[in-house]
């Protein structure tokens, strides 16, 4: 009984965790459950939807009258193979990828589970129908060069212009890839062309640069080799050189000590002989040359000796005359001296007695000089006194003075006139005693002119009181007049 | 959503969608947002720190700079 009760309860509970087991459903994490059948409301859907969306738990299902279904969120991929036209009208073919899943949101999943549920396996061709529409628009606006330079551009674009679709499918872009970018007709391949020449060249160029330089490389460790050979030649030479000198030099040893050995006798030998001839000479020094300067100095002493007694009887002898010369030379000097004293006295004495005489006779001089000084210069006062008085005479009465003067001095005066006959030693007078008289008369006239001469002098010293033109027309009367005196030539 | 920060991952401007990593909390993901400028503006980059101010369900934000 107890046993009949025990298998029941086990049965039971065995029959609830079976029904249990098929009520309850648990969603996996890459997956949400959608459950149909009754009236749910789901989170931020609102009402209306009609079925209940189960992500990440489990959930009592009644079975017969709900049905469930699964949604899986994993990722998938959609390959894009879409034949484009650039803005160039080049065709281009496009390859790519995107990878999306159902969002985890319970919009999305509705929406995807409303579009996709029995069609899961088809949501890749759907998806690269949207990024195909949209791909080809988006090229059409680019050119070949932006898709190749930008292809983030294109991407980007891509992606932003399907966004909206793809949210109201429910879906979400993880990835979006361009991969390729063909070109049937070679168009980026021309593109490319100079470049990827240019590319080629630069790489031929460097190939060779390369090349040269290890070809030079090559060349210089040649030569380095070929150095390092030829100088390991020289030296291998050298070393060999040097084994055969010092083998040639070993196979002369021999001969070379022999040669040696022989020097040194011959050394020894001319030694030998120089001692010899040193003391021959040495004893020819003795024998010969001593006793033959011995002599040589005798008889060089001796000449010396007689020339020197020579040389001291000259010496002596000049030195005796030298004193008498000497000698002689001071007594006549010493009676010069005392000559030139002596005349130097007599001339002392000489001149005293001539000073003498002529002070005396300059005293006698002076005195006679004084006295006819003073003799003739009463004279001169007399004089003087007498022009005075005969200036005065003449400044009163000019002719008395002038005709008592003729008076004076009228036997000069025909003194005077006759002596200029007294030379003449024979005169021939051509009209006979009237001729003598007229030249006797003219000899006197010349002394009447000498006298109004003296008027003349006279007046003028006498301050022109009396010019010439007062001189008395006698006088200018008598002035002589030149005339001719026949002479008979002889 | 509202408050969440995130960064753009596909550039948001005027006549463009882009999109923006946003965390999801309930989720315990980040989910990427088509996202829109919530205040016409200036172009935000790639790597631009933005806060989302409205949320349209299911995956559209409107984001302004941080």
């Amino acid at each position: 009984m107890l046993i009949g009760i025990a298998g029941a309860s086990v049965a039971s509970l065995i029959i609830l965790i079976v029904l249990f087991k098929l009520m309850w459903r648990v969603a996996e994490p890459n997956e949400a459950l959608i459950i149909s059948g009754s009236r749910h409301r789901a989170e931020g859907v609102g009402e209306g939807l009609g079925f209940r969306i189960v992500t990440g738990r489990g959930t009592l299902v009644t079975p017969g009258v709900q049905v469930v279904r699964k949604l899986s969120l994993d990722l998938n991929e959609a390959d894009l193979d879409v034949e484009c036209v650039t803005s160039q009208g080049i065709p281009v073919h496009v390859k790519g990828v995107v990878i999306f899943k159902v969002g985890d949101d319970a919009v999305s999943i509705a929406n995807a589970a409303r579009r996709f549920l029995d069609q899961q396996a088809m949501m890749g061709h759907r998806v690269h129908n949207v990024f195909a529409g949209h791909l080809r628009s988006i090229v059409g606006g680019l050119t070949v060069e932006d898709m190749i330079r930008d292809r983030e551009r294109l991407t980007g674009e891509t992606r932003a212009a399907s966004g909206t679709e793809m949210e109201k499918l429910g879906l979400i872009i993880d990835s979006l890839q361009i991969q390729e970018i063909l070109d049937p007709t070679g168009y980026i391949q021309n593109l490319a062309a100079p470049h990827a020449a240019r590319v080629m060249r630069d790489a031929r160029i460097a190939q060779a640069e390369a090349d040269r330089q290890a070809t030079e490389a090559e060349q210089e460790s040649f030569a380095r080799k070929a150095e390092a050979t030829r100088n390991s030649g020289i030296q291998q030479a050298g070393y060999q050189a040097e084994m055969e000198t010092a083998t040639a030099r070993a196979m002369q040893a021999g001969p070379l000590a022999l040669a040696a050995s022989r020097q040194e006798v011959v050394v020894q030998e001319t030694k030998v002989a120089e001692l010899e001839a040193h003391r021959k000479e040495q004893q020819l020094q003795a024998d010969v040359r001593k006793p033959a300067d011995a002599r040589a100095y005798e008889t060089r002493t001796k000449a010396d000796a007689d020339r020197d007694a020579r040389i001291s009887a000259a010496q002596a002898q000049a030195k005796e005359t030298e004193l008498k010369a000497g000698a002689e030379a001071n007594r006549v000097k010493i009676a010069a001296l005392a000559e030139a004293e002596a005349t130097k006295a007599r001339g002392l004495a000489s001149a005293e007695a001539t000073r003498a005489t002529g002070q005396a006779e300059a005293a006698s001089a002076e005195a006679k000089g004084l006295a006819a000084a003073e003799a003739a210069r009463a004279l001169g006062l007399a004089e003087a006194e007498a022009i005075k008085a005969r200036a005065a005479a003449l400044a009163e009465n000019q002719e008395a003075v002038v005709a008592q003067q003729l008076a004076e001095n009228w036997p000069e005066i025909v003194r005077a006139g006759a002596e200029a006959f007294g030379n003449v030693e024979h005169m021939v007078l051509l009209n006979g005693a009237e001729g003598m008289g007229e030249m006797f008369a003219k000899a006197l006239t010349m002394g009447g002119t000498g006298l109004g001469l003296a008027r003349q002098l006279l007046g003028t010293m006498n301050g022109a009181t009396q010019p010439a033109a007062d001189l008395p027309a006698q006088a200018a009367a008598e002035r002589p007049r030149a005339q001719s005196i026949p002479v008979q030539e002889d | 959503m509202v408050g969440s920060t995130g960064r753009v991952t596909g550039t948001v401007g005027e006549g463009l969608v882009g999109e923006v990593l946003l965390h999801v909390p309930q989720r315990q993901g980040t989910e990427a947002f088509l996202a829109y400028l919530a205040v016409p503006g200036e172009r935000l980059r790639p790597g631009t720190q933005v806060v989302v101010i409205e949320h349209q369900p299911p995956r559209t934000v409107y984001v302004a700079p941080l």
